[in-house]
Protein backbone atom coordinates (compact mmCIF):
# COMPACT_ATOMS: atom_id res chain seq x y z
CA UNK A 1 0.00 0.00 0.00
CA UNK A 2 1.34 3.62 -0.85
CA UNK A 3 1.73 5.84 2.26
CA UNK A 4 2.08 9.51 2.55
CA UNK A 5 0.34 10.70 -0.62
CA UNK A 6 -2.23 12.86 0.60
CA UNK A 7 -3.42 15.94 0.87
CA UNK A 8 -3.04 16.17 4.45
CA UNK A 9 0.37 14.35 4.36
CA UNK A 10 1.57 17.94 2.18
CA UNK A 11 0.72 19.98 5.42
CA UNK A 12 1.96 17.63 8.51
CA UNK A 13 0.88 19.64 10.88
CA UNK A 14 -1.66 21.31 9.92
CA UNK A 15 -0.23 24.57 10.25
CA UNK A 16 -2.50 26.99 9.61
CA UNK A 17 -2.75 30.21 11.39
CA UNK A 18 -4.95 30.74 13.95
CA UNK A 19 -7.54 33.10 14.78
CA UNK A 20 -8.71 36.14 11.75
CA UNK A 21 -6.05 34.94 9.60
CA UNK A 22 -7.33 31.36 9.37
CA UNK A 23 -10.78 32.66 8.21
CA UNK A 24 -9.13 35.39 5.73
CA UNK A 25 -6.76 32.54 4.49
CA UNK A 26 -8.28 29.09 4.32
CA UNK A 27 -8.86 27.09 1.45
CA UNK A 28 -10.29 24.59 3.35
CA UNK A 29 -13.90 23.49 1.72
CA UNK A 30 -15.63 23.63 5.57
CA UNK A 31 -14.33 26.65 6.88
CA UNK A 32 -15.35 28.61 3.94
CA UNK A 33 -18.73 26.83 4.22
CA UNK A 34 -19.14 27.75 7.33
CA UNK A 35 -17.95 31.58 6.40
CA UNK A 36 -20.80 31.39 3.97
CA UNK A 37 -23.28 29.96 5.98
CA UNK A 38 -23.14 32.58 8.65
CA UNK A 39 -22.74 35.32 6.18
CA UNK A 40 -26.38 33.81 5.12
CA UNK A 41 -27.49 33.86 8.65
CA UNK A 42 -26.32 37.49 9.41
CA UNK A 43 -27.58 38.95 6.10
CA UNK A 44 -31.26 36.97 6.29
CA UNK A 45 -31.74 38.91 9.69
CA UNK A 46 -30.70 41.90 7.84
CA UNK A 47 -32.80 41.60 5.04
CA UNK A 48 -35.91 40.62 7.65
CA UNK A 49 -34.95 44.12 9.54
CA UNK A 50 -35.81 46.08 6.51
CA UNK A 51 -38.93 44.17 5.40
CA UNK A 52 -40.31 44.13 9.48
CA UNK A 53 -40.11 48.17 9.00
CA UNK A 54 -41.77 48.15 5.66
CA UNK A 55 -44.52 45.69 7.32
CA UNK A 56 -44.72 47.98 10.55
CA UNK A 57 -45.56 50.86 7.96
CA UNK A 58 -48.37 48.77 6.22
CA UNK A 59 -49.79 47.80 9.68
CA UNK A 60 -52.22 50.76 9.05
CA UNK A 61 -52.99 52.98 6.00
CA UNK A 62 -52.00 56.05 5.79
CA UNK A 63 -47.96 56.87 6.27
CA UNK A 64 -46.66 56.38 9.82
CA UNK A 65 -43.01 55.67 9.89
CA UNK A 66 -41.48 56.39 6.86
CA UNK A 67 -41.49 58.16 3.64
CA UNK A 68 -42.87 56.71 0.65
CA UNK A 69 -38.42 56.69 -0.79
CA UNK A 70 -37.32 55.53 2.28
CA UNK A 71 -40.20 52.55 2.21
CA UNK A 72 -38.95 51.97 -1.64
CA UNK A 73 -35.99 51.47 -1.42
CA UNK A 74 -36.44 49.40 2.04
CA UNK A 75 -38.31 46.59 -0.41
CA UNK A 76 -35.76 47.02 -3.67
CA UNK A 77 -32.57 45.91 -0.97
CA UNK A 78 -34.98 43.47 0.88
CA UNK A 79 -34.85 41.67 -2.13
CA UNK A 80 -31.35 42.03 -3.21
CA UNK A 81 -29.83 40.93 0.05
CA UNK A 82 -32.22 37.78 0.65
CA UNK A 83 -32.07 36.78 -2.93
CA UNK A 84 -28.08 37.54 -3.69
CA UNK A 85 -27.13 37.70 0.33
CA UNK A 86 -28.62 34.85 2.10
CA UNK A 87 -30.61 32.40 0.01
CA UNK A 88 -27.38 31.96 -2.59
CA UNK A 89 -24.27 32.07 -0.29
CA UNK A 90 -26.69 29.56 2.13
CA UNK A 91 -26.75 27.23 -1.12
CA UNK A 92 -22.90 27.73 -1.53
CA UNK A 93 -22.45 26.91 1.85
CA UNK A 94 -24.08 23.56 1.49
CA UNK A 95 -22.42 23.08 -1.47
CA UNK A 96 -18.86 23.75 -0.08
CA UNK A 97 -19.63 21.72 3.04
CA UNK A 98 -21.47 18.65 1.60
CA UNK A 99 -20.13 18.09 -1.72
CA UNK A 100 -16.78 16.85 -1.25
CA UNK A 101 -17.97 15.05 1.79
CA UNK A 102 -20.56 13.06 -0.55
CA UNK A 103 -18.56 12.59 -3.85
CA UNK A 104 -15.61 11.23 -1.59
CA UNK A 105 -13.09 14.35 -2.52
CA UNK A 106 -10.24 15.48 -0.69
CA UNK A 107 -10.98 19.23 -1.15
CA UNK A 108 -13.32 21.56 -4.07
CA UNK A 109 -10.77 21.40 -6.70
CA UNK A 110 -9.70 24.89 -6.95
CA UNK A 111 -9.66 26.40 -3.42
CA UNK A 112 -8.44 29.15 -3.55
CA UNK A 113 -10.72 30.46 -6.57
CA UNK A 114 -13.07 29.48 -3.52
CA UNK A 115 -11.57 31.68 -0.81
CA UNK A 116 -11.49 34.34 -3.12
CA UNK A 117 -15.20 33.86 -4.27
CA UNK A 118 -15.99 33.79 -0.38
CA UNK A 119 -14.06 37.44 -0.03
CA UNK A 120 -15.98 39.09 -2.76
CA UNK A 121 -19.29 38.73 -0.75
CA UNK A 122 -18.73 41.44 2.47
CA UNK A 123 -17.81 43.72 0.46
CA UNK A 124 -20.67 43.77 -1.88
CA UNK A 125 -23.12 43.34 0.69
CA UNK A 126 -21.23 46.63 2.26
CA UNK A 127 -21.90 48.66 -1.32
CA UNK A 128 -25.75 47.42 -1.35
CA UNK A 129 -26.62 48.58 2.26
CA UNK A 130 -23.84 51.55 2.43
CA UNK A 131 -25.89 54.13 0.73
CA UNK A 132 -28.82 53.31 3.80
CA UNK A 133 -25.68 54.67 6.50
CA UNK A 134 -24.30 57.46 3.98
CA UNK A 135 -28.14 59.20 3.59
CA UNK A 136 -28.03 59.03 7.17
CA UNK A 137 -24.96 61.62 7.39
CA UNK A 138 -26.93 63.81 4.50
CA UNK A 139 -24.54 62.11 1.69
CA UNK A 140 -26.70 61.13 -0.95
CA UNK A 141 -30.16 59.68 -1.36
CA UNK A 142 -30.33 56.73 0.04
CA UNK A 143 -30.22 53.05 -1.66
CA UNK A 144 -32.04 51.88 -4.96
CA UNK A 145 -35.15 52.87 -4.87
CA UNK A 146 -36.74 50.60 -7.94
CA UNK A 147 -37.63 47.74 -6.57
CA UNK A 148 -34.58 44.85 -7.34
CA UNK A 149 -36.02 44.09 -10.84
CA UNK A 150 -33.79 47.68 -11.48
CA UNK A 151 -36.75 48.51 -13.89
CA UNK A 152 -35.21 51.44 -16.59
CA UNK A 153 -36.18 54.57 -17.10
CA UNK A 154 -37.07 54.29 -13.46
CA UNK A 155 -33.50 53.44 -12.51
CA UNK A 156 -31.77 55.66 -15.12
CA UNK A 157 -33.40 58.62 -13.80
CA UNK A 158 -32.38 56.94 -9.83
CA UNK A 159 -29.77 58.41 -7.23
CA UNK A 160 -26.69 57.48 -6.25
CA UNK A 161 -28.45 54.04 -4.63
CA UNK A 162 -28.17 52.76 -8.12
CA UNK A 163 -24.87 52.99 -9.16
CA UNK A 164 -23.95 51.25 -5.60
CA UNK A 165 -26.29 48.07 -6.22
CA UNK A 166 -25.13 47.53 -9.69
CA UNK A 167 -21.50 47.70 -8.35
CA UNK A 168 -22.90 44.82 -5.86
CA UNK A 169 -24.33 43.05 -8.24
CA UNK A 170 -21.38 42.68 -10.42
CA UNK A 171 -19.50 41.93 -7.51
CA UNK A 172 -22.06 39.42 -6.02
CA UNK A 173 -22.08 38.18 -9.52
CA UNK A 174 -18.39 37.19 -10.23
CA UNK A 175 -18.59 35.38 -6.91
CA UNK A 176 -21.44 33.34 -7.65
CA UNK A 177 -19.51 32.52 -11.68
CA UNK A 178 -16.35 31.95 -9.27
CA UNK A 179 -18.81 29.67 -6.62
CA UNK A 180 -20.03 27.67 -10.07
CA UNK A 181 -17.10 26.93 -12.02
CA UNK A 182 -15.62 25.15 -8.74
CA UNK A 183 -18.92 23.30 -8.10
CA UNK A 184 -18.66 22.33 -11.87
CA UNK A 185 -15.20 21.07 -11.89
CA UNK A 186 -15.20 19.36 -8.62
CA UNK A 187 -18.02 17.70 -9.84
CA UNK A 188 -16.72 16.53 -13.32
CA UNK A 189 -12.86 16.14 -12.34
CA UNK A 190 -12.93 15.18 -8.06
CA UNK A 191 -15.05 11.93 -7.77
CA UNK A 192 -14.16 9.10 -5.79
CA UNK A 193 -13.86 5.83 -8.45
CA UNK A 194 -16.35 3.98 -8.98
CA UNK A 195 -19.13 7.48 -8.59
CA UNK A 196 -20.27 7.90 -11.86
CA UNK A 197 -22.57 10.24 -12.70
CA UNK A 198 -25.89 8.15 -12.83
CA UNK A 199 -24.73 7.45 -8.84
CA UNK A 200 -23.91 10.97 -7.90
CA UNK A 201 -26.26 12.23 -4.62
CA UNK A 202 -29.30 14.17 -5.82
CA UNK A 203 -27.93 17.18 -3.78
CA UNK A 204 -24.92 17.28 -6.44
CA UNK A 205 -27.03 16.78 -9.26
CA UNK A 206 -29.35 19.77 -8.23
CA UNK A 207 -26.58 21.87 -7.65
CA UNK A 208 -24.36 20.85 -10.97
CA UNK A 209 -27.55 22.20 -13.04
CA UNK A 210 -27.89 25.06 -10.72
CA UNK A 211 -24.42 26.08 -11.22
CA UNK A 212 -24.83 25.65 -15.57
CA UNK A 213 -27.77 27.95 -14.81
CA UNK A 214 -25.84 30.65 -13.16
CA UNK A 215 -22.72 30.66 -16.22
CA UNK A 216 -25.28 30.86 -19.04
CA UNK A 217 -27.52 33.68 -16.84
CA UNK A 218 -25.43 35.84 -14.63
CA UNK A 219 -23.08 37.68 -17.65
CA UNK A 220 -26.78 38.49 -19.04
CA UNK A 221 -27.38 40.10 -15.75
CA UNK A 222 -23.86 42.11 -16.06
CA UNK A 223 -24.42 43.35 -19.51
CA UNK A 224 -27.99 44.36 -18.81
CA UNK A 225 -26.75 46.75 -15.44
CA UNK A 226 -23.49 47.32 -17.51
CA UNK A 227 -26.36 48.96 -20.20
CA UNK A 228 -27.81 50.60 -17.41
CA UNK A 229 -24.66 52.16 -15.71
CA UNK A 230 -23.59 53.66 -19.45
CA UNK A 231 -26.98 54.56 -20.19
CA UNK A 232 -26.81 56.82 -16.26
CA UNK A 233 -23.14 58.12 -17.00
CA UNK A 234 -22.29 57.69 -20.28
CA UNK A 235 -24.06 59.07 -22.59
CA UNK A 236 -25.87 55.84 -24.18
CA UNK A 237 -29.59 55.62 -24.81
CA UNK A 238 -30.24 51.72 -24.49
CA UNK A 239 -33.28 51.77 -22.70
CA UNK A 240 -34.04 55.33 -23.01
CA UNK A 241 -37.08 55.46 -25.88
CA UNK A 242 -36.26 59.37 -26.60
CA UNK A 243 -32.59 58.20 -27.89
CA UNK A 244 -33.95 55.45 -29.65
CA UNK A 245 -33.75 52.92 -27.58
CA UNK A 246 -36.11 50.67 -25.99
CA UNK A 247 -37.07 50.20 -21.95
CA UNK A 248 -38.71 46.95 -22.47
CA UNK A 249 -35.37 45.58 -23.60
CA UNK A 250 -34.41 45.96 -20.15
CA UNK A 251 -36.73 43.86 -19.16
CA UNK A 252 -36.42 40.96 -21.57
CA UNK A 253 -32.50 40.90 -20.32
CA UNK A 254 -33.16 41.46 -16.30
CA UNK A 255 -35.66 38.42 -16.81
CA UNK A 256 -33.53 36.39 -19.30
CA UNK A 257 -31.41 36.24 -15.76
CA UNK A 258 -34.35 36.74 -13.68
CA UNK A 259 -36.52 33.51 -14.25
CA UNK A 260 -33.89 30.76 -14.53
CA UNK A 261 -32.23 32.90 -11.11
CA UNK A 262 -35.90 31.06 -9.39
CA UNK A 263 -34.54 27.35 -9.71
CA UNK A 264 -31.23 28.71 -9.32
CA UNK A 265 -32.18 29.56 -5.36
CA UNK A 266 -34.87 25.80 -5.92
CA UNK A 267 -33.14 23.24 -7.52
CA UNK A 268 -29.64 22.92 -4.54
CA UNK A 269 -32.79 22.78 -1.81
CA UNK A 270 -35.08 20.37 -4.29
CA UNK A 271 -31.37 18.25 -4.67
CA UNK A 272 -31.30 17.98 -0.73
CA UNK A 273 -34.85 17.10 -0.42
CA UNK A 274 -34.61 13.58 -1.18
CA UNK A 275 -31.87 13.13 0.87
CA UNK A 276 -33.98 13.85 3.74
CA UNK A 277 -37.24 12.42 2.72
CA UNK A 278 -35.02 8.82 2.28
CA UNK A 279 -33.22 9.79 5.44
CA UNK A 280 -36.56 9.85 7.70
CA UNK A 281 -38.99 7.58 5.38
CA UNK A 282 -35.98 4.61 5.98
CA UNK A 283 -35.94 4.16 2.21
CA UNK A 284 -34.16 4.64 -0.92
CA UNK A 285 -34.67 7.88 -2.61
CA UNK A 286 -37.70 7.16 -5.10
CA UNK A 287 -37.72 7.73 -8.81
CA UNK A 288 -33.43 8.69 -9.17
CA UNK A 289 -33.39 8.57 -12.64
CA UNK A 290 -36.65 10.44 -12.83
CA UNK A 291 -35.41 13.34 -10.63
CA UNK A 292 -32.27 13.63 -12.87
CA UNK A 293 -33.95 14.16 -16.09
CA UNK A 294 -36.63 16.37 -13.86
CA UNK A 295 -33.45 18.99 -12.57
CA UNK A 296 -32.40 19.03 -16.42
CA UNK A 297 -35.68 19.46 -18.30
CA UNK A 298 -36.28 22.64 -15.12
CA UNK A 299 -33.01 24.05 -16.19
CA UNK A 300 -33.42 23.61 -19.97
CA UNK A 301 -37.09 25.28 -19.29
CA UNK A 302 -36.09 27.81 -17.45
CA UNK A 303 -34.30 29.85 -20.01
CA UNK A 304 -36.83 30.08 -22.07
CA UNK A 305 -39.75 31.21 -20.06
CA UNK A 306 -38.55 34.29 -18.83
CA UNK A 307 -41.57 37.14 -20.28
CA UNK A 308 -43.95 35.82 -18.30
CA UNK A 309 -43.25 38.16 -16.02
CA UNK A 310 -43.76 40.92 -17.85
CA UNK A 311 -46.39 39.71 -20.20
CA UNK A 312 -48.91 43.11 -19.53
CA UNK A 313 -46.02 45.20 -20.64
CA UNK A 314 -47.28 44.53 -24.40
CA UNK A 315 -46.57 41.73 -26.47
CA UNK A 316 -47.39 40.41 -30.05
CA UNK A 317 -50.04 37.54 -28.95
CA UNK A 318 -48.23 34.51 -30.30
CA UNK A 319 -45.45 35.32 -28.12
CA UNK A 320 -47.73 35.88 -25.23
CA UNK A 321 -48.94 31.72 -26.02
CA UNK A 322 -45.70 30.94 -26.62
CA UNK A 323 -44.42 32.01 -23.38
CA UNK A 324 -47.62 30.92 -21.46
CA UNK A 325 -47.05 27.40 -22.38
CA UNK A 326 -44.12 27.04 -21.84
CA UNK A 327 -44.36 28.28 -18.45
CA UNK A 328 -46.86 26.00 -18.05
CA UNK A 329 -44.79 23.19 -19.51
CA UNK A 330 -42.62 23.70 -16.34
CA UNK A 331 -45.00 22.20 -13.73
CA UNK A 332 -44.71 18.97 -15.71
CA UNK A 333 -40.97 18.21 -14.56
CA UNK A 334 -41.79 19.55 -11.20
CA UNK A 335 -44.71 17.61 -10.88
CA UNK A 336 -42.15 14.72 -11.27
CA UNK A 337 -40.28 16.06 -8.62
CA UNK A 338 -43.43 16.28 -6.22
CA UNK A 339 -44.65 12.42 -6.96
CA UNK A 340 -41.03 11.35 -6.47
CA UNK A 341 -40.91 13.05 -3.11
CA UNK A 342 -44.13 11.79 -1.83
CA UNK A 343 -43.66 8.07 -3.35
CA UNK A 344 -40.42 8.37 -1.38
CA UNK A 345 -42.16 8.95 2.18
CA UNK A 346 -44.78 6.10 0.68
CA UNK A 347 -45.52 2.96 3.21
CA UNK A 348 -41.75 4.42 5.09
CA UNK A 349 -41.10 4.03 8.65
CA UNK A 350 -41.53 7.20 9.22
CA UNK A 351 -40.42 10.15 12.01
CA UNK A 352 -40.44 13.62 12.50
CA UNK A 353 -37.40 14.59 13.68
CA UNK A 354 -37.01 18.67 12.92
CA UNK A 355 -35.49 18.54 8.97
CA UNK A 356 -37.99 16.19 8.08
CA UNK A 357 -40.75 18.18 9.79
CA UNK A 358 -39.31 21.13 7.52
CA UNK A 359 -38.46 18.62 4.59
CA UNK A 360 -43.06 17.73 4.62
CA UNK A 361 -43.90 21.29 5.87
CA UNK A 362 -41.75 22.62 2.07
CA UNK A 363 -43.57 20.35 0.31
CA UNK A 364 -46.87 21.56 1.42
CA UNK A 365 -46.40 25.13 1.40
CA UNK A 366 -44.08 24.77 -1.85
CA UNK A 367 -46.65 23.11 -3.69
CA UNK A 368 -49.00 26.55 -3.16
CA UNK A 369 -46.29 28.38 -4.59
CA UNK A 370 -46.60 25.65 -7.60
CA UNK A 371 -50.20 26.02 -8.34
CA UNK A 372 -50.01 29.87 -7.98
CA UNK A 373 -47.60 30.05 -10.85
CA UNK A 374 -49.61 27.97 -12.68
CA UNK A 375 -52.43 30.69 -11.81
CA UNK A 376 -50.01 33.35 -13.07
CA UNK A 377 -48.70 31.87 -16.15
CA UNK A 378 -52.59 32.33 -17.71
CA UNK A 379 -51.82 35.28 -19.77
CA UNK A 380 -55.60 36.31 -19.39
CA UNK A 381 -55.35 35.77 -15.28
CA UNK A 382 -52.53 37.47 -15.11
CA UNK A 383 -53.95 40.50 -16.44
CA UNK A 384 -55.50 40.84 -13.34
CA UNK A 385 -53.02 39.59 -11.04
CA UNK A 386 -50.55 41.11 -11.94
CA UNK A 387 -48.17 44.23 -9.89
CA UNK A 388 -50.93 42.86 -7.36
CA UNK A 389 -49.85 41.46 -3.44
CA UNK A 390 -51.19 38.10 -5.57
CA UNK A 391 -47.62 37.99 -6.66
CA UNK A 392 -45.73 38.82 -3.65
CA UNK A 393 -47.59 36.13 -1.81
CA UNK A 394 -47.07 33.47 -4.49
CA UNK A 395 -43.09 34.13 -4.98
CA UNK A 396 -42.73 34.55 -1.11
CA UNK A 397 -44.07 30.96 -0.83
CA UNK A 398 -41.65 29.75 -3.78
CA UNK A 399 -38.79 31.87 -1.87
CA UNK A 400 -39.47 31.45 2.01
CA UNK A 401 -41.04 27.82 1.93
CA UNK A 402 -39.25 26.58 -1.14
CA UNK A 403 -36.31 28.65 -0.57
CA UNK A 404 -35.13 29.49 2.51
CA UNK A 405 -37.38 26.66 4.62
CA UNK A 406 -35.23 24.41 2.11
CA UNK A 407 -32.56 25.44 3.94
CA UNK A 408 -33.68 25.18 7.34
CA UNK A 409 -34.48 21.59 6.48
CA UNK A 410 -30.65 21.21 5.25
CA UNK A 411 -29.72 22.63 8.33
CA UNK A 412 -31.10 20.54 10.97
CA UNK A 413 -30.55 17.82 8.65
CA UNK A 414 -26.21 18.66 8.30
CA UNK A 415 -25.59 20.63 11.91
CA UNK A 416 -24.94 17.03 14.43
CA UNK A 417 -22.69 16.11 11.08
CA UNK A 418 -20.99 19.50 11.35
CA UNK A 419 -20.43 20.12 14.82
CA UNK A 420 -20.12 16.98 16.24
CA UNK A 421 -23.23 18.17 18.65
CA UNK A 422 -27.03 16.98 18.81
CA UNK A 423 -28.66 20.36 18.46
CA UNK A 424 -31.84 20.93 20.60
CA UNK A 425 -35.34 18.71 19.62
CA UNK A 426 -37.49 20.95 21.14
CA UNK A 427 -36.54 24.16 20.27
CA UNK A 428 -36.29 22.97 16.57
CA UNK A 429 -39.96 21.72 16.48
CA UNK A 430 -40.94 24.95 18.29
CA UNK A 431 -39.19 26.90 15.47
CA UNK A 432 -40.80 24.78 13.02
CA UNK A 433 -44.36 25.22 13.89
CA UNK A 434 -43.82 28.85 14.70
CA UNK A 435 -42.64 29.81 11.52
CA UNK A 436 -45.35 27.61 9.54
CA UNK A 437 -47.96 29.59 11.51
CA UNK A 438 -46.47 32.29 11.34
CA UNK A 439 -45.54 32.46 7.51
CA UNK A 440 -49.01 31.66 6.38
CA UNK A 441 -50.47 33.90 8.54
CA UNK A 442 -48.23 36.67 6.64
CA UNK A 443 -48.81 35.34 3.47
CA UNK A 444 -52.33 33.93 2.65
CA UNK A 445 -53.82 37.58 3.64
CA UNK A 446 -51.61 39.09 0.87
CA UNK A 447 -53.63 36.56 -1.73
CA UNK A 448 -56.74 38.08 -0.59
CA UNK A 449 -55.33 41.36 -0.63
CA UNK A 450 -54.11 40.84 -4.43
CA UNK A 451 -57.07 39.29 -5.20
CA UNK A 452 -58.64 42.43 -4.52
CA UNK A 453 -56.88 44.63 -5.89
CA UNK A 454 -54.23 45.78 -3.68
CA UNK A 455 -51.23 47.11 -6.19
CA UNK A 456 -47.43 46.11 -4.79
CA UNK A 457 -44.80 48.46 -3.97
CA UNK A 458 -46.75 50.86 -2.09
CA UNK A 459 -46.68 52.07 1.31
CA UNK A 460 -50.44 53.57 2.25
CA UNK A 461 -53.61 51.83 0.68
CA UNK A 462 -57.29 51.94 0.84
CA UNK A 463 -59.24 51.47 3.67
CA UNK A 464 -60.67 48.31 2.74
CA UNK A 465 -57.29 46.45 2.79
CA UNK A 466 -56.22 47.33 6.18
CA UNK A 467 -57.59 44.54 7.99
CA UNK A 468 -55.50 41.83 6.28
CA UNK A 469 -52.79 44.26 6.35
CA UNK A 470 -52.97 44.54 10.31
CA UNK A 471 -53.13 40.33 10.31
CA UNK A 472 -50.22 39.95 7.79
CA UNK A 473 -47.82 42.27 9.54
CA UNK A 474 -48.72 40.35 12.78
CA UNK A 475 -47.93 37.32 11.09
CA UNK A 476 -44.25 38.63 9.98
CA UNK A 477 -42.89 39.77 13.34
CA UNK A 478 -44.00 36.61 14.50
CA UNK A 479 -42.37 35.28 11.63
CA UNK A 480 -39.27 37.43 12.22
CA UNK A 481 -38.85 36.68 16.33
CA UNK A 482 -39.27 33.09 15.86
CA UNK A 483 -36.23 32.95 13.74
CA UNK A 484 -34.17 33.95 16.93
CA UNK A 485 -34.80 30.72 18.07
CA UNK A 486 -33.40 29.18 14.92
CA UNK A 487 -30.11 31.20 15.45
CA UNK A 488 -30.16 30.35 19.02
CA UNK A 489 -30.24 26.91 18.60
CA UNK A 490 -27.30 26.53 15.83
CA UNK A 491 -25.46 28.71 18.49
CA UNK A 492 -25.74 26.17 21.19
CA UNK A 493 -25.33 23.24 18.96
CA UNK A 494 -22.14 24.76 17.97
CA UNK A 495 -21.12 25.43 21.30
CA UNK A 496 -21.97 21.87 22.52
CA UNK A 497 -24.57 19.87 23.06
CA UNK A 498 -24.76 15.74 22.75
CA UNK A 499 -22.24 14.13 21.12
CA UNK A 500 -23.58 12.48 17.86
CA UNK A 501 -21.46 9.45 16.07
CA UNK A 502 -20.79 9.91 12.47
CA UNK A 503 -24.39 7.97 10.45
CA UNK A 504 -26.02 10.82 12.92
CA UNK A 505 -29.13 9.46 11.69
CA UNK A 506 -30.41 5.91 11.88
CA UNK A 507 -31.47 6.05 7.89
CA UNK A 508 -29.12 8.11 6.38
CA UNK A 509 -27.02 6.85 3.78
CA UNK A 510 -23.67 8.24 1.71
CA UNK A 511 -20.25 8.67 1.52
CA UNK A 512 -20.52 11.83 3.98
CA UNK A 513 -22.21 10.32 6.58
CA UNK A 514 -19.12 7.13 6.98
CA UNK A 515 -16.25 10.55 8.14
CA UNK A 516 -16.70 11.31 12.17
CA UNK A 517 -18.80 14.00 13.19
CA UNK A 518 -17.53 16.81 13.09
CA UNK A 519 -15.33 15.93 9.27
CA UNK A 520 -11.51 15.61 10.07
CA UNK A 521 -9.98 18.61 8.83
CA UNK A 522 -8.85 16.89 5.94
CA UNK A 523 -11.51 15.39 4.30
CA UNK A 524 -10.87 12.01 2.91
CA UNK A 525 -7.89 10.82 4.11
CA UNK A 526 -8.56 7.24 2.76
CA UNK A 527 -10.07 7.39 -0.37
CA UNK A 528 -13.37 5.81 -0.57
CA UNK A 529 -14.18 3.64 -3.56
CA UNK A 530 -18.24 3.21 -5.08
CA UNK A 531 -19.16 0.08 -5.40
CA UNK B 1 -25.41 4.62 -2.68
CA UNK B 2 -24.13 1.17 -2.26
CA UNK B 3 -21.19 -0.21 -0.61
CA UNK B 4 -17.79 1.51 0.09
CA UNK B 5 -14.39 0.50 -0.08
CA UNK B 6 -11.37 2.13 1.62
CA UNK B 7 -8.52 2.60 -0.55
CA UNK B 8 -5.63 4.58 -0.20
CA UNK B 9 -6.40 8.45 -0.28
CA UNK B 10 -5.63 10.08 -4.04
CA UNK B 11 -2.02 9.56 -4.67
CA UNK B 12 -0.34 12.45 -5.44
CA UNK B 13 0.59 12.26 -8.92
CA UNK B 14 -3.50 11.59 -9.19
CA UNK B 15 -4.33 14.47 -7.43
CA UNK B 16 -2.28 16.68 -9.74
CA UNK B 17 -3.94 15.17 -12.96
CA UNK B 18 -7.19 15.95 -11.50
CA UNK B 19 -6.73 19.30 -10.71
CA UNK B 20 -5.09 20.09 -13.76
CA UNK B 21 -7.80 19.07 -15.29
CA UNK B 22 -10.37 21.09 -13.08
CA UNK B 23 -8.19 23.99 -13.79
CA UNK B 24 -8.33 23.72 -17.48
CA UNK B 25 -12.22 23.54 -17.25
CA UNK B 26 -12.12 26.30 -15.04
CA UNK B 27 -10.89 28.62 -17.77
CA UNK B 28 -12.65 27.47 -20.45
CA UNK B 29 -16.07 28.25 -17.89
CA UNK B 30 -14.38 31.69 -17.60
CA UNK B 31 -13.87 31.81 -21.30
CA UNK B 32 -17.93 30.75 -21.97
CA UNK B 33 -19.10 33.61 -19.72
CA UNK B 34 -16.95 36.44 -20.82
CA UNK B 35 -17.80 35.71 -24.27
CA UNK B 36 -21.70 35.71 -23.34
CA UNK B 37 -20.78 39.19 -21.59
CA UNK B 38 -19.45 41.08 -24.49
CA UNK B 39 -21.08 39.05 -27.46
CA UNK B 40 -23.94 41.41 -26.57
CA UNK B 41 -21.72 44.02 -27.70
CA UNK B 42 -22.05 42.71 -31.64
CA UNK B 43 -25.35 42.47 -31.81
CA UNK B 44 -27.96 44.68 -34.21
CA UNK B 45 -30.93 45.10 -32.72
Amino acid sequence: MSTATTHAAEHPADPYPGGLMRWLTTTNHKDIGTMYLTFSLIMFFIGGLMILAVRAELFQPGLQLMRPEFFNQLIGVHALVMIFAALMPAATGFANWMLPLMIGAPDMALPRLNNWGFWLLPPAAILLTLPFTLALFGIGDGALATGWTFYAPLSVQGGMGVDFAILAVHILGISSIMGSINIIVTIFNMRAPGMTMMKLPLFAWGWLITAFLLIATLPVLAGAVTMLLTDRHFGTHFFDAAGGGDPILFQHLFWFFGHPEVYILLLPVWGLMPHVLSTFSRKPAYGYTAQVYSFIAIGLLSVVVWAHHFFTAGMPIPALVYFMFSTMAISIPLAVLFFCWIATMWKGAMTFETPMLFAVGFIVLFGIAGLTGLILADVAADAQYHHSYFVVAHFHYALFAGGIMGVMTGVYYWLPKWTGHMYSEKLGKLHFWLTVFSFNLTFIPQFFLGLAGMPRRIPDYALQFAEFNAISTLGAFVLGLSQLLFAWNIWCCVRGGPKVESRVWEGAEGLEWELSSPPPHHSWETQPTVK
Amino acid sequence: MSENDMAPAFSDADLARRRNAARRLGWLLGAAVLALYLIGLFIKR
